[in-house]
């Protein structure tokens, strides 16, 4: 079978992030059946995501070996001669040899079980898929909070918006700045007065997107790209009517802290 | 690199995100132009193209076992003809596996599952959200997982 060995290589090799790394023993390779004699051969493991290389050594500029960390289990093993801190990476499917592995130590085989044990691309799915549905949660819940709790007041508020740039929700908790297109907003509303309506009422076209059934949150760099501008240009026409209001009449002033 | 191609083998036979036959082409052998008008590279052939997680493995139509398989992290997925997109990977982005569809549609419906199908794709997916309900919430959502301390779900993780 063909397979884009060069593209895994450069992969392999990439500054993207290693899930986990270290020595290990192994005995034979993918594909052989393990051959429990000696101590076997101690390599450079590099966990990718869903996949696991080896490298001769540290600074090895050419993965050795790859196993694809779908449809397996990963097991305490015994040892073939007495090998303490073995693991064995078992795959369902028949014909299929198990990857026989020792670590360094108890606490090295125990953190190399775990990260294995999570490497498939199906149990990241089911995390991220968890996140989004709870960040749905989040943001609807908070945006029927605002909506309900809006209450125009003519009272008096301090002239000055907040000099520092933290702007704060509703629940009191402050957004830190980062490099999510909230962060840009975050930058933009601390130079105009009226930091509580900013924020308020940018919450709205977030759960106008969700309501209509888009996602906001697909961090693909060209929706990125889109939150950004149309976040932006929010915070443009914000600050258009602030503007009126300030040279026109007294400026409504909300109350900037709630319970 | 050594590998066990029955990994791979059983892989392709889990359920798919995305299966079809199509056109295909893979890039043109050698580097660079070989001559006006001649086409070094392979024609267009019949492939059952089946999406399992960050693989694309490409049969003959009448065939169990695929001819191939292109793993797709740090992959570019690009409009090229009508019905007709291309993958090509970071370190080369001029070597190019055509796929040609029998709509737009479904041209359009395979580049978007396509972009998704990468671990890195969702790693920044699951960072951005895990941020974003902090931001909300104030609560780490992978507390209650007992996973907040994994590699993997760092925002370090992130990168260009």
């Amino acid at each position: 079978m063909k397979l884009n060995e060069r593209s895994v290589a450069h992969y392999a090799l990439s500054d993207s992030p290693a899930d986990h790394m270290g020595f290990l023993r192994t005995w034979g390779s993918p594909g052989t059946p393990p051959t429990p004699s000696g101590t076997g051969r101690r390599y450079w493991f590099v966990l990718k995501g869903n996949l696991l290389f080896s490298f001769e050594s540290r600074k090895g500029r050419v993965p050795l070996s790859l196993v694809v960390l779908e449809g397996c289990t990963v097991e305490l093993a015994e040892a073939p001669v007495p090998e303490e801190f073995a693991f064995a990476i078992c795959f369902d499917a028949p014909g299929v040899h198990p990857h026989l592995l020792a670590a360094e130590g108890p606490a090295a085989q125990e953190a190399w079980v775990k990260a294995l044990s999570r490497a498939s691309f199906g149990y990241m799915r089911l995390v991220v898929r968890e996140l989004e549905s709870q960040l749905q949660d989040a943001r609807q819940s908070l945006a029927l909070q605002h909506h309900s709790s809006w209450k125009p007041t003519a009272s008096c508020c301090k002239p000055q918006a907040r000099n520092n740039r933290s702007v704060v929700l509703e629940n009191g908790h402050p957004l830190s700045k980062d490099c999510s297109p909230v962060g840009l907003v975050e930058e933009a509303g601390s130079r105009c007065a009226g930091l509580g309506l900013a924020e308020r009422e940018l919450q709205g076209p977030a759960s106008l997107l969700l309501g209509r059934g888009q996602s906001p949150v697909s961090p693909e760099t060209s929706n990125f790209s889109t939150l950004h501008d149309w976040y932006g240009q929010e915070i443009m026409k914000l600050q258009q009517h602030w503007q009126q209001r300030a040279q026109g009449r007294q400026p409504e002033c909300e109350e900037q802290d709630k319970p | 690199m050594r590998y066990n191609e029955k990994e791979l083998q059983a892989l392709s036979r889990q359920p798919a995100e995305m299966a079809a036959e199509l056109g295909m082409r893979g890039p043109k052998k050698g580097s660079g132009e070989s001559g006006p008008g001649r086409e070094t590279g392979s024609g267009v052939r019949r492939r059952l193209v089946k999406l399992v997680v960050n693989f694309l493995f490409y049969f003959r139509t009448d065939e169990a076992e695929p001819v191939g398989a292109l793993l797709l992290e740090r992959c570019r997925v690009t409009r090229e003809e009508p019905g007709t997109f291309s993958i090509s990977f970071v370190e080369d982005p001029e070597r190019k596996y055509h796929f040609e569809c029998s709509s737009e549609e479904q041209c359009q419906e395979w580049m978007e599952a396509l972009r998704r199908a990468s671990y890195e794709f969702m790693r920044r997916s699951l960072i951005f959200y895990r941020n974003e309900i902090q931001k909300v919430t104030g609560k780490d959502p992978l507390e209650q997982f007992g996973i907040s301390e994994e590699a993997r779900f760092q925002l370090s993780g992130l990168q260009a």
